[in-house]
């Protein structure tokens, strides 16, 4: 078993071919995901000082600091309240207008369309200052209303065109068929073309769920340190860094959300379906 | 009312509310920004100075200037990185391309901040790799921390995986069949490449290219944990003009140069996609 770690018997044993692709996934995981790894056992190192490569003591210690503080785990919950209300006002607005631009065939749908891309096409820090100006005449700034438009128009694009182009799957034929026996529209739509348009719809959820719980700096931006997302505490906790385990403890659950609904829904994420959200196809 | 016109009336309702939330929250402030940013900042008069600012001043040169840098640089690298890998993920069956293939969804949904915090516990002076360097008796500075090799090396941590994502799924669209065929009539590898599959990925590969571009030029996260203090980002430097200066005309100057900037990479994006697009003719 052991021979196998000396380099040379290694290439000898599995081919050229095969040593050449045992490389390559070796820097692919050392850089992707040698960072992630370290981060995930400095947040269980309670004693990690300097010249150690490993932590001398492991525990909890941290996760401890982290509870007790009573500002980190507030702007947990306001995380997930702004990350829900998001979602909903999102798909209220979206995916009727997704379902129009695959459907109806009408004058300016492309310009429609189009619209959407505004949201990604220019510098989000530019439209935040402009869209925060605007906010301070209306008396947005620090408020919840504030941070939804800012985080919903972050994944709107994505929020039309994945789904529109998950609807334009459904064939057509297949909704008429509904209608000839006798169901109504509304009816067809939740009963035939919503079920089978799912994983594309399922994305784009994903997407506007996972944007708004890491969008940081629009909420700096217009949340004026009143609204303390996770992502804004975590930039405290970055640039003070007092310990580095209070940032890794912080990382780790922000990204808990993403990987459990990862793992959820995993049967729907491929490369096809994420890079629909790109497309205008 | 005739069918015909119920069905407009639908669908227009049902496009309508999203379509003037874009308008109201991203296209309204984008005009006004652009109106405000010929502005003078007390008189209110029209003046160039905005402008001009950001072209003589040397420091905002600079950062100018090192924003197109970093962002080439980026996109340059990401992208051919990228290819070899959607190739190597269409081309070869094996475990372990499918290992990657499952893998480098994954970068994606990892919240930026973490990701940016998790490099900066191995690339910082007391990071991960200078204490293995420690073990070795070598004690290796590497000097990214606040320096552009940085903030590049995070771009490119984000970036790959999305543009080998975008091109893979696009050369997955190409069908083994006219591959085997021109191999069958004595085409080369390098032919197939050049001839065949290189031009059918090029859309998505200039889609992947834009769109890293479009998102590294205002790139804020990353440069405001990993970035120095002289030369900044772009992003950075318009966070200061709006909430350290509060010089809003300057800071709408300075967004509508980033938005022109982006435009011309933004035209080809669009222009791209709209190429070709069979389902509008059906």
């Amino acid at each position: 078993m052991f021979k196998m770690l000396n380099p040379r018997r290694f290439y000898h044993a599995v081919g050229k071919r095969k040593f050449l692709e045992f490389i390559l996934l070796a820097i692919f995981i050392l850089f992707f995901y040698g960072p992630l790894l370290n981060m995930l056992m400095l947040a269980f190192a309670n004693e990690y000082s300097v010249p150690n490569v490993l932590p001398q003591e492991w525990g909890f210690e941290w996760w401890g600091y982290v509870f007790g503080q009573k500002s980190l785990v507030s702007s947990m919950v306001q995380s997930f309240v702004i990350a829900i209300i998001t979602t909903i006002v999102s798909m209220i607005f979206c995916i009727p207008a997704a379902y129009s631009i695959s459907r109806f065939k009408y004058r300016g749908r492309k310009i429609f369309m189009l619209s959407f891309l505004l949201t990604n096409a220019f510098p989000k820090l530019g439209i935040y200052t402009s869209i925060a100006v605007l906010f301070y005449k209306y008396g947005l700034m620090g408020t919840y209303p504030g941070v939804v438009i800012i985080h919903m128009i972050n994944s709107m694009m994505f929020m039309v065109w994945l789904p529109a182009s998950a609807f334009r799957s459904v064939h057509r034929q297949q909704e008429e068929a509904a209608r000839d026996v006798g169901a109504g529209p509304v009816r067809t739509f939740f009963k035939v073309t919503m079920p089978m348009a799912m994983p594309g719809i399922a994305v784009a959820t994903l997407y506007t769920f996972l944007g708004s719980m890491e969008e940081a700096q629009g909420t700096m931006l217009v949340g004026l340190g009143r609204i303390q997302t996770m992502p804004v505490a975590m930039y405290g906790i970055v640039l003070d860094s007092s310990a580095v385990q209070i940032g890794a403890v912080f990382a780790l659950l922000l990204i808990i959300p993403s990987a459990v609904l990862i793992f959820l829904m995993r049967k729907y994420i491929g490369p096809e379906a994420i890079a629909g959200g790109f497309k205008m196809k | 009312m005739s069918k015909s016109l119920k069905q407009n009336i639908v669908a227009y309702g049902m496009v309508m509310p999203a379509f003037l939330v874009v308008m109201l929250t991203v296209a309204y402030p984008i005009v006004s920004a652009v109106i405000q940013s010929f502005q003078d900042e007390k008189t209110g008069e029209f003046t160039f100075e905005n402008y001009t600012y950001f072209f003589t001043e040397p420091a905002q040169l600079q950062n100018l200037l090192f924003t197109l840098f970093v962002v080439f640089v980026t996109v340059i690298v990401a992208i051919v990185i990228a290819y070899l890998l959607a190739l190597y993920l269409r081309f070869v069956k094996s475990k372990i391309s499918k290992a990657i293939g499952t893998l480098y969804l994954l970068p994606r949904f990892v919240p930026a901040m973490c990701a940016v915090y998790a490099m900066i516990t191995i690339i910082r002076d007391s990071g991960l790799i200078n204490r293995i360097g420690l073990l070795f008796g070598v004690d290796i500075h590497l000097g990214m921390m606040y320096h552009a090799s940085g903030i590049i090396t995070m771009n490119l941590w984000f970036n790959i995986p999305f543009a080998a994502m975008m091109i893979a799924a696009g050369l997955g669209a190409i069908p083994d069949s006219i591959i085997e065929g021109a191999r069958d009539v004595g085409a080369g590898k390098l032919k197939v490449f050049t001839s065949m599959i290189l031009p059918l990925s090029m859309k998505d590969v200039v889609v992947a290219g834009t769109f890293v571009f479009m998102t590294n030029v205002g790139s804020f996260t990353t440069p405001y944990l990993m970035g120095g203090n002289a030369p900044k980002m772009l992003g950075i430097a318009l966070f200061d003009q709006f909430n350290k200066y509060l010089d809003y005309n300057r800071s709408a100057a300075l967004s509508v140069i980033m938005f022109l900037i982006c435009s011309v990479s933004a035209g080809v994006y669009i222009y791209t996609n709209l190429k070709e697009q069979d389902w509008e003719k059906q």
